[in-house]
């Protein structure tokens, strides 16, 4: 060996050790938001931290079934118990009264400060009369005993007034304790994980500690049949990453077998097969490392597209060993063949460039993967596998393989019309189209199972957890600001409601008012003399026992001077949790969010909001598909960019419009008909596809490439047949076998690639037949 | 008390008188009943002030002041005594009435007296007892003490089916 030879091959040990340790700590992530933009508009922004970090996105939804209910209600018990002391939960709740007491005691305590009934007239002789009389009715209906409990301290009814402010709608239903699904044959629990539904580490801790616990519990209560199930973001983020991790890794070393056989009996050596895999495997490696370093982490959409780079990373090697008799020289062969290699490396990192600027990262990582991968796989082949084998080394690919690669390719040139045909007819398809050709919700790039989605939907529909569509959203500078913003939204959507645009809504000053209301509510309460005449004036001629309102009047008097409520003073309620979903700060900047509850019409809500400043009425299911869409428009932009860019560097390496014509044409045909194939399958084209098409370009250049320049028909052109024919196997297998993947998103790229490769090679030699070999 | 299985529908008047420890005097009530076999029972006060309290399975809807509220049963333990005893007494239903009291029954067809008193330690601490006095298939009087000290007594007088 050289020395340069051991520079060169110390060089890439080095590199890939390096390479490796970075991939094997990188974080691996699959949530959404990778597809979110990196310089985002408020809205944009806002609905990325909902996905990423917002109460939303750390809430789990538990079913336990399979069991009688008294059982299911106990397992719960026990389950809602253990884990509500537990460190990765900040919630667990199974609607069981003694968790709602805390709630109650909290708003008993402070209902004076909470009621919006507080006000000056509501405690003059008129007001107290009035409060008492509905008293005497409540007192005669159906929920009369709860009246005649809080009727001594609470005659004006402040506390039902708070509750039915917070609980405007009925929750799920209880049984035997507990909240139950309508059928009573699920018993239903709401966790809260600590930790940010994008952390998903974290959320694996919190779903395995769920079913650990579970499975502890059900053992203890002999209840083995209960089944658990859990659903929400975190949930699917983890099933997600194991599922792509499963995917992946399945389908890597089913391509990795099934390429080798292909390979051995084309190669009919080993030695070859094993260097052949080389450059690919260090590609991916280095660019796992490199989308790790660049990015802080890897999303698994990305590991799962690279898995397949396999697919174009052996073929430099493919077309080095095939073009390489033995004791022909392997050095001679790439030095023959390496300014086209060369070419073809450069058209795909002229492609995969312009992913590069996308605004959205999940598309940028992709770029660079591809970009550092390929050019890895490319230098490898060139500079370290001479390095790694003798010069006289060579394959003998079998001598009939050749022969009727030939004999195909003869007659190729007779599928010139149906190629046309084919290309007009999918035009023509794809225009009649339009927009349906494409799918334009961003759902369609979430890789979440639809059973999965399904049992979240009927988990979501049991609880009446929150699916939040419309919110009033209120910048302010400090808390007080926000709140005090989101009581002047809540008075503008109060009227909203009235006119019936929307059913309700909740607000933070619900539940934290701000502390000027609060102290306009402390100066509504009269002095406690005062409240006690007025109160006896009302009482007259009632039938209420003497004295029996002291509690009540003692409860206002202490109201009056009471500090005011914080949001500390509500710490270990479930009512915390919802002002932390409701009001949040970030970097100083405080947001106070008002969801819309039923909204009917939401533009007369818009319109009413528009005259107050600093507030928006955000629709986060119009926001997130006008995101995708301009998501996809960009990657759309950007693959006609790069579609131009490899032009121009076809244009500038060949010197010459008419060769690097030809050898787009083909690829661009294989685009368009993959198009229409794929279509006509049924499938509404995402930006999975899109990026799948890019890579089509990338590879498919190779081989139109070689077609064009048949550097080898003087020699063996059979040995240009076989390469080509066995690169663009060893593609179909890897991108054919990633179209069994579960994932959509592996799927989707692995159909187009697959398709498009095969097309390019096929349209590439039927078009290179028909033009009269150069000399 | 087999005879009381037998009831599809019947119809009827109360009044209801409420001794309450918060009032001096007794509040009084009145209004209809109305019963569907199995689960539907409806009471529509008209007195003092209109309320209708609709029991379908599980499910209470109470309609006052123009307002509608639905509720569980569950959450409302002396709404659900009223109306387990009732209803359960007038399905026939035995195992109902079994699995949240304790049931003793006294005389004979012609007038009986069945007394009730709850299982769930957490339901007693509301509910002392609730006393159903009848004649035949037919429910004469209800009577719900509860824990605290204040009672009910509903006399219901049937309409002729």
């Amino acid at each position: 060996m050289s020395r340069v030879g051991l520079i060169a091959v110390g060089a890439w040990v080095a590199l890939m050790a390096g390479c490796a340790w970075i991939a094997w700590h990188a974080n691996y992530t699959a949530d959404l938001s990778a597809f979110l933009p990196r310089t985002p508009t408020p809205s944009q922004k806002l609905l990325a931290e909902q996905l990423r970090q917002g109460v939303v996105s750390r809430l789990i939804l538990v079913g336990i079934e399979g069991a009688p209910p008294q059982a299911l209600a106990a397992l719960s018990q026990a389950l809602a118990a253990r884990l509500a002391r537990d460190a990765e939960f900040a919630y667990a709740a199974n609607g069981s009264q003694e968790q709602l007491a805390a709630d109650g005691e909290f708003l008993m305590r402070h209902r004076y400060l909470l009621s919006p009934g507080v006000t000056p007239e509501h405690f003059s002789v008129a007001g107290l009369r009035e409060a008492l009389d509905g008293d005497l009715a409540d007192l005669g209906s159906a929920l009369g005993a709860l009246t005649s409990r809080l009727l001594p301290s609470d005659p004006t009814g402040e506390f039902m007034r708070v509750v039915e402010l917070l609980e405007p709608e009925a929750g799920p239903q209880r049984q035997n304790g507990v909240w139950f699904n309508s059928a009573g044959t699920r018993a239903l629990l709401l966790l809260q994980t600590r930790a940010a539904g994008f952390d998903i580490d974290a959320q694996e801790r919190a779903l395995a500690r769920i079913r650990s616990v579970f499975d502890a519990v059900a053992a203890q209560q002999s209840a083995l049949e209960a089944r658990l199930s859990a659903t929400g973001p975190g949930v699917f983020a983890v099933g997600v990453r194991a599922q792509i991790k499963h995917d992946v890794s399945r389908i890597s070393l089913l391509a990795v077998v099934l390429v080798s056989v292909m390979l051995l009996a084309v190669y009919r050596s080993p030695r070859a097969l094993l260097m052949t895999l080389l450059p690919a495997a260090s590609g991916a490696v280095a660019g796992v490392a490199a989308v790790a370093v660049a990015f802080g982490s890897v999303h698994g959409v990305t590991l799962g597209f690279g898995a397949t780079l396999l697919g174009e990373g052996v073929d430099y090697a493919i077309y080095l060993f095939t073009n390489t008799a033995p004791g022909n020289g392997l050095r001679r062969s790439l030095a023959r063949i390496w300014p086209t290699l060369l070419l073809g490396v450069l058209t795909s990192v002229v492609g995969f460039s312009v992913l590069l600027l996308s605004q959205f990262a999940g598309l940028a990582q992709l770029g660079l993967f591809s970009i550092v991968g390929l050019i890895v796989a490319y230098v490898v082949t060139r500079f370290v596998l001479p390095e790694l084998i003798p010069d006289h080394f060579g394959v003998r690919p079998p001598a009939a393989l050749g022969a009727a690669f030939a004999w195909l390719a003869r007659g190729a040139r007779w599928l010139r019309i149906p190629l046309l045909l084919a290309v007009v007819l999918s035009v023509a398809w794809l225009a009649s189209r339009g927009h349906a050709l494409w799918d334009d919700r961003l759902e369609s790039l979430s890789p979440v199972a639809e059973s999965d989605k399904r049992l979240d939907e009927t988990l979501r529909r049991d609880l009446g957890a929150p699916d939040v569509r419309y919110l009033a959203v209120a910048a302010a500078d400090t808390e007080q600001g926000a709140l005090e913003a989101a009581e002047r939204v809540g008075a503008v959507l109060e009227r909203v409601r009235r006119a019936e645009a929307i059913r309700g809504f909740e607000s933070p000053a619900h539940i934290l008012p701000s502390d000027a209301t609060q102290r306009a509510r402390q100066a509504a309460i009269p002095e406690p003399d005062a409240l006690r005449d007025n109160l006896e004036q009302a009482a007259q001629g009632l039938p209420f026992q003497p004295r029996l309102f002291e509690p009540f009047l003692k409860d206002a008097a202490a109201a009056r001077q009471q500090p005011l409520i914080s949001a500390n003073d509500m710490a270990g309620t479930a009512l915390a949790l919802r002002l932390e979903s409701l009001l949040s700060e970030r970097d100083g900047a405080w947001t106070a969010m008002l969801p819309l509850r039923a909204v009917r019409e939401p533009s007369a809500a818009a319109r009413e909001l528009s005259g107050l400043a600093g507030v928006h009425l955000l629709d986060l299911k119009a926001e997130a598909d006008a995101l995708y869409r301009g998501y996809r428009d960009q990657a759309l932009h950007l693959a006609l960019i790069g579609a131009a860019a490899i032009a121009l560097l076809l244009f500038a390496a060949l010197r010459s419009a008419r060769r690097a014509a030809e050898v787009l044409l083909p690829l661009a045909a294989a685009v368009v008909v993959t198009c229409a194939l794929l279509s006509l399958g049924g499938h509404q084209l995402t930006v999975f596809n899109l990026v799948g098409l890019l890579l089509v370009v990338g590879v498919g250049s190779n081989y139109t490439l070689f077609f064009e320049r048949e550097i080898f028909p003087r020699s063996d052109p059979q040995r240009t047949l076989i390469s080509l024919a066995s690169c663009n196997a060893s593609t179909v297998i890897g991108f054919g076998l990633l179209s069994l993947a579960h994932a959509n998103v592996l799927r989707a790229i692995g159909s187009t690639v697959a398709l498009g490769a095969f097309l390019s090679l096929m349209f590439g030699a039927i078009l290179a037949a028909s033009r009269p070999v150069r000399g | 008390m087999i005879e009381l299985g037998q009831v599809q529908h019947a119809t009827a008047r109360f009044v209801e008188r409420r001794y309450l420890k918060v009032l001096k005097s007794p509040v009084e009530l009145s209004g209809t009943l109305s019963y569907d076999a199995p689960d539907r029972l409806v009471r529509r006060t008209l007195e003092p002030r209109p309320e209708t309290l609709t029991v379908d399975g599980e499910r209470v809807v109470i309609e006052a002041q123009g307002r509608v509220r639905t509720l569980r049963l569950e959450d409302y333990p002396v709404a659900w005594a009223f109306v387990e005893s009732f209803r359960a007494t007038l399905k026939g239903d035995m195992a109902a009435l079994e699995r949240f009291y304790r049931l003793a029954l006294e005389g004979g067809p012609q007038r009986w007296q069945l007394s009730l008193t709850p299982r769930d330690p957490k339901m007693s601490a509301l509910i002392e007892s609730v006393l159903i006095d009848g004649r035949k298939g037919r429910i004469n009087k209800i009577e719900i003490r509860e824990a605290q000290g204040d009672r009910s007594v509903m006399t219901v007088v049937e309409d002729a089916q």
